[in-house]
């Protein structure tokens, strides 16, 4: 167990960082696919987390996977975009995506955001199954990245991730962060104590959307192929949140162990249960929620207990004690 | 004009199993204050009852009616009992999660126990068709018309006149203040989500007699129902139906004439959930502000 915010940060960080980097000498070439699984939903994961904060469920993140996915996809093969302007592109597409959406409910009761961005995500798919230019049902196809290295694709998958990490863990750390929990916490006190509310969470969004976007790119380049069932698949939002919910919301380490731990058990199984296997992944979210709503993270704080312990689950952004309600 | 006037009527047909399912979920939402990610799934499972019922004991669609009421009715208040009930003081995104989570197990199991493949009740109501003045109606979805206004006659019925109506009423308004003068609130909410189930089921076995069952039509519903809810405002059963009316014509309408109409006319619900929270409606956001 990590003792003090000090070894976190002195120990953890760097062993992390080395065994990121030292990975693709030791793992086959099928160990290193399952790592960019595992790194793909640890960001789809961890980016859902960070809206989660200011207390909004949104259930588009296959929405802005499969919008990054289509608009790389679309500027690589159409607009002659070299692999990192493709990228450029799906972020700029989410980001502007996710505003716009944003703008429209956001300023609504957070029911009507939750439905709204379900709804978001089955349009594109319908939208991407009646125009042209995306290839219809056919799908697209390109080149693989890299001239089809694994391990270059890895290391770019790996810097994804970085980022997103590296932005949870500033976003915590900073004022957004306080804002975000008093959003969660009444948003009616928060605005009193001079949260601009409706920013924050617009902010949030667009900074949540750009991640699945970044994901979504990099699938189709990786992958290679694309059609609009598998890129708008409601199966992609449901892995990133019950990957977050299953490890612990609210914190950088829970969505990324949710996603670890998850991601074995689905190659696992879809070895076992061919169709169907996000059975699975509902069952555990309305377990998790019925008896353990903090997570892996709430189990290990609580099986810990002690004060240090807690400084250092704080720190990760873990919550204290279950949510009050409104 | 022919043409349109045959739109206009498949439309408004369609636009029963809307209500039905929509009136359903407005009733859960407007007395429990949780939103039903899981709605549709009670519908995705009256149909395959339906289905089910008449392929091994040849039971007429309209027979298993009743039959899908009570068990999406127990089914309903059995999901109460064991989940809802536990998270009715948790965040809002609690709640949501766990109806969602439940929607997503429900659709998949169906998925892999009856497989992807849709089924259907080929019952006589399929073949009959009706004429009335140079327009078509098939006789299955001209009784799911009659029939599902009926329900929600009945339904209003039973909200304005009877004891457990105004009960169901009350709570709606304010949960202490029913508490307070001798309601039990949490009978009330066992039997309204109950009710809400059953409403739904009937519908599902209404859909396979005139469509088909499929595991991911829940999903389809459930969002077509949000956004009849959406555009009504909560608790108001007469806007639950001009929405619904809305939906299916303008469904039928852009299917109709818009060339590879049937495609575009899935997204016609998306668009009108935006247009209604950019305008923001008379009763959105109003009752579940705090």
């Amino acid at each position: 167990m990590v003792r003090s915010l000090k070894t976190y940060a002195v120990l953890w960080l760097p062993a992390g960082l080395l065994a990121l980097a030292l990975a693709p000498l030791v793992a086959d070439p099928y160990q290193l696919h399952i790592l960019i699984l595992i790194l793909m939903s640890a960001t789809m994961a961890l980016s859902w987390d960070l809206l989660v904060r200011t207390g909004q469920l949104s259930l588009a993140h296959a929405g802005f996977f499969g919008l990054g996915a289509y608009a790389a996809a679309l500027t690589y093969s159409q607009l002659g975009f070299n692999w990192w302007l493709s990228f450029l592109a799906a972020a700029l597409a989410g980001g502007l995506a996710a505003l716009g959406l944003g703008m429209i409910t956001l300023r609504l009761h957070g029911m009507y955001f939750a439905i709204a961005t379900l709804a978001f995500a089955e349009v594109l798919r319908t939208l991407t199954l009646q125009i042209n230019f995306t290839g219809g049902a056919v799908g697209v196809t390109l080149p693989a990245i890299f001239g089809g290295s694994r391990v270059a694709a890895y290391f770019l998958v790996a810097v994804i991730f970085l980022i997103c990490v590296l932005t949870s863990v500033l976003l915590q750390r900073s004022r957004w962060g306080l804002a975000f929990q008093a959003i969660r916490a009444r948003q009616s006190v928060a605005e009193v104590l001079g949260v601009n509310t409706i920013k924050t969470k617009l902010a949030a969004f667009v900074i949540s959307s750009i991640f699945p976007s970044l994901v979504g790119a990099f699938y189709i380049h990786y992958v290679t192929y694309i059609i609009p069932y598998e890129a708008f698949s409601l199966n992609t939002s449901v892995s990133a949140l019950v990957m977050a919910v299953f490890g612990g919301i609210y914190s950088t380490a829970g969505p990324v162990i949710g996603a670890v731990v998850l991601k074995v058990l689905e190659e696992y199984l879809k070895s076992v249960i061919v169709y169907g296997y996000t059975v699975i992944y509902g069952l555990i979210l309305a377990l998790v929620i019925l008896f353990m709503p903090n997570g892996l993270l709430g189990v290990m704080r609580r099986a810990a207990g002690s004060g240090r312990a807690k400084q250092v689950f704080r720190w990760a952004g873990g919550r204290k004690r279950a949510e009050t309600p409104d | 004009m022919e043409v349109f006037f045959q739109a206009l009527v498949n439309g408004l047909l369609r636009s029963g199993l809307y209500a039905l399912t929509s009136i359903g979920l407005a009733l859960s939402v407007g007395v429990l204050g949780i939103v039903n990610f899981a709605h549709g799934e009670f519908l995705m499972l009256g149909a395959y009852l339906g289905v089910f019922l008449f392929l091994l004991f040849g039971l007429d669609p309209l027979l298993s009616l009743p039959l899908a009421a009570l068990v999406l009715f127990l089914l309903g208040m059995l999901l109460y009992r064991c989940t809802i009930k536990y998270v009715l003081d948790a965040p809002e995104i609690n709640q949501m999660l766990l109806t969602f989570g439940i929607s997503v197990f429900l659709q998949n199991l169906a998925l892999i126990l009856w497989s992807g493949d849709p089924r259907a009740i080929n019952s006589t109501y399929r073949s009959v068709t009706l004429h009335f003045a140079g327009v078509n109606a098939g006789m299955g979805r001209f009784l799911t018309f009659v029939i599902a206004f009926s329900l929600i006659i009945a339904l209003y019925l039973v909200l304005t006149r009877t004891r457990a109506g105004k009960a169901m009423r009350a709570v709606s308004q304010s949960r202490d203040g029913a508490g307070l003068v001798g309601i039990k609130v949490q009978k009330v909410y066992l039997y309204t989500f109950g009710v809400s189930a059953a409403l739904a089921g009937m519908a599902g076995v209404m859909l396979s007699m005139v469509l088909y069952a499929q595991p991911a039509v829940g999903l389809e519903f459930t969002l077509k129902a949000f956004c009849i809810v959406v555009m009504a405002g909560l608790g108001n059963i007469g806007g639950v139906i001009w929405a619904s009316l809305l939906l299916g014509v303008t469904e039928s309408i852009v299917g109709t004439f818009i060339p590879q109409g049937s495609g575009w006319s899935d997204g016609v619900f998306f668009i009108l959930i935006l247009a209604v929270l950019i305008f923001r409606s008379r009763g959105v956001g109003q009752w579940f502000a705090h």
